[in-house]
């Protein structure tokens, strides 16, 4: 299955491809057991964009993402970040990375400052830089009172937010973050996304993520790709996911005297009884007033209107569906777990 | 900076990562000087009334004090492996090896590491042999090839571990093979009696035990001052502790995919 942008880039001139952040084709990886993870996939990542990977515990997307940041090397397939191939120079790609793990992945027995003191170290930051840079970061991410405790003191939230910050010591030009609001209480995840967007808008980092949660995704996402048994099942912008699935649906609740029908330039009658009508339509919101105009033009008094519109669960529904039958591995369910509930070691 | 400035720059990151977490919390380190302690104090204590066991009319607990001290340091070092499948069960491993440093740099850092915890037990067994009037040569220059020698070894098996932990990917594993390991090599080496009254079968094996180079040159030392073998010493644990380093920085990866 290939990605409809896939298509999209291959008539592109070089200088096109230079605004590409992540160009990954043909990627496969097969474990020694004989477990094909990653099965033929191929998409690309915009300069700038926050690109959402979705998909059922064992899709894939972990594996993606590892082969991508050069942790784990690809059976087959082609992988360059920024123009740079990061199988012949996989370094070279390092240094344009910033990782966030799916487990919490701070070291507890570290202070704050510590944790990123010894990243800034790992990434060869500048010493004139350093400083600047930790205390920037611990400021942005509202951790700079914290920054000489014990991480193993710090909530969840802070964890999680001071491990974005340690992964933006080096200026990435590409972060990967592996379900970044895993665990998290409603509150700490809002924070946590909001930080996200800051980032893409403020300093342009491409962002790429991974995450169970559809409005999550919805919510952050220029685009998306859904995965499903290490296949790309569907790919694109969210609105345009959503409306592939189907459009908005109305319901109204009217007494007196309902038509059988409604002019196509509204939308059409998906099921009419007892005072009650479901309309199929685009664009619910706009479509409720002239739908109600048209409907008491007609004899009905309309009492009330709901929309509900496909969500990216609809989506995710739809294409997961093949390999949601296997229930996600004992190993996913420890690591979800310890990192909602670890501190320290 | 060149690659090698960058490797060495970044093993030393590594191991000023865990000096920081000790500084944070070292009570690990004083419990690990309690084993060493009872070894001196009682077994060392009970076996000083046999007369000609330490050859060379030392007392045994003057011929034990080195091989205390080495066996405190295996014991530490051969742990690492747990360490480093933890670090992989968290995501830290994950996220350090993510980084532009090579892999070698973490294998290394971690190494040196245990060597910091090495040079915490060597001065322990100094400090407890000088309260128990232990008679060992207090020279500067001794002491800082001791700890040296502590240093070297701890990085050796601290490499082993973290190599046998890519094979054997559990911590359960590794505590279990931690068992299987450190008490035969124990046993089979000159640590606590003399290689001259094993059986002949346990004198073939201890040639090739590292832990008996070790304990040699710790105690050409701290005690005899005949440094005749302590080169012969140094080459075999340095070829070792390479050997170790290499195959750990390779297999590494093992752990990961």
């Amino acid at each position: 299955m290939t990605a409809p942008q896939q298509l999209e880039t291959t008539g592109e001139s070089e200088e096109d491809k230079g605004s590409l952040a992540v160009q990954v084709s043909g990627l496969t990886k097969v474990y020694a057991g004989g477990t094909k993870a990653v099965d033929d996939v191929s998409f690309d990542v915009k300069e700038g964009e926050i690109f959402g990977l979705l998909g059922p515990n064992g899709a894939g997307k972990t594996t993606t993402i590892k082969m991508i940041t050069t942790i784990s090397r690809p059976t087959a397939g082609a992988i360059r970040v920024f123009g740079v191939d990061a199988l012949s120079t996989p370094e070279k790609v390092r240094r344009m990375l910033g990782f966030v793990p799916q487990a919490i992945s701070v070291d507890g027995d570290l202070t704050g400052y510590e944790n990123l003191l010894i990243f800034a170290k790992l990434f060869y930051v500048d010493r004139e830089q350093r400083d600047k840079r930790i205390h920037e970061a611990l400021g942005l991410f509202g951790l700079a009172e914290r920054a000489n405790d014990l991480v193993k003191h710090y909530s969840g939230g802070m964890m999680r937010r001071l491990e974005i910050a340690q992964a933006l010591v080096n200026r990435p030009k590409l972060l990967f973050l592996d379900e970044p609001s895993i665990g998290l209480d409603p509150y700490s995840r809002l924070q946590v996304i909001d930080h996200i967007k800051q980032l893409n808008r403020n300093f342009g980092t491409t962002i790429m993520l991974t995450t169970h949660d559809m409005s999550e995704a919805d919510e952050l996402c220029d685009r998306l790709a859904i995965m499903s048994m290490g296949r790309i099942a569907t790919s694109g912008a969210p609105k345009e996911l959503k409306r592939s699935v189907g459009g908005d649906v109305l319901t109204v609740a009217a007494t007196g005297r309902l038509p059988d029908s409604i002019p196509s330039n509204l939308g059409t009658v998906a099921s009419s009884s007892q005072g009650t009508m479901k309309i199929l339509t685009v664009d619910g919101e706009r479509a409720i007033p002239r739908i109600t105009e048209y409907l008491e033009g007609e004899g009905a008094v309309v009492e009330s209107v709901s929309l509900s519109r496909p969500t990216l669960d609809d989506v995710f529904m739809k294409y997961a569906e093949g390999s949601l039958q296997q229930d996600g591995t004992y190993k996913d369910a420890r690591s979800a777990r310890r990192s909602a509930t670890r501190h320290g070691r | 900076m060149s690659s090698l400035q960058r490797s060495v720059s970044s093993a030393f990151t590594i191991a000023e990562m865990e000096a920081r977490k000790l500084r944070h919390d070292s009570t690990e380190l004083w419990m690990r000087t309690v084993q060493p302690a009872l070894w001196l104090l009682i077994f060392g204590e009970v076996f000083n009334a046999i007369r000609g066991l330490a050859p060379g009319g030392f007392t045994y607990i003057q011929y034990i004090a080195p091989g205390v001290l080495a066996q405190s340091v295996l014991f530490i070092a051969i742990f690492y492996g747990i360490t480093i499948v933890w670090e992989r069960d968290v995501g830290l491993l994950t996220k350090l090896l993510s980084t532009p440093s090579p892999r070698i740099s973490v294998v290394v850092g971690k190494a040196l590491a245990a060597g910091v915890r090495g040079i915490f037990q060597g001065i322990m067994i100094f400090a407890l042999a000088l309260i128990i009037g232990v008679n060992l040569r207090f020279d500067p220059l001794d002491i800082a090839g001791v700890l040296l020698v502590s240093v070297l070894f701890a990085m050796c098996f601290a490499s082993l571990s973290m190599t046998l932990a890519s094979f054997l990917k559990t911590r359960d594993r590794m505590m279990g093979i931690g068992q299987v390991i450190t008490m035969p090599l124990f046993f089979a080496s000159n640590a606590i009696y003399p290689i001259s009254l094993m059986p002949a079968w346990l004198q073939t094996i201890s040639v090739y035990n590292p832990l008996s180079y070790v304990v040699d040159a710790m105690r050409a030392m701290l005690l005899t001052g005949d440094y005749s073998g302590v080169p012969v010493d140094i080459v075999v644990l340095l070829a070792f502790t390479t050997a170790f380093i290499l195959s750990s920085s390779v297999l590494l990866k093992r752990l990961i995919e």
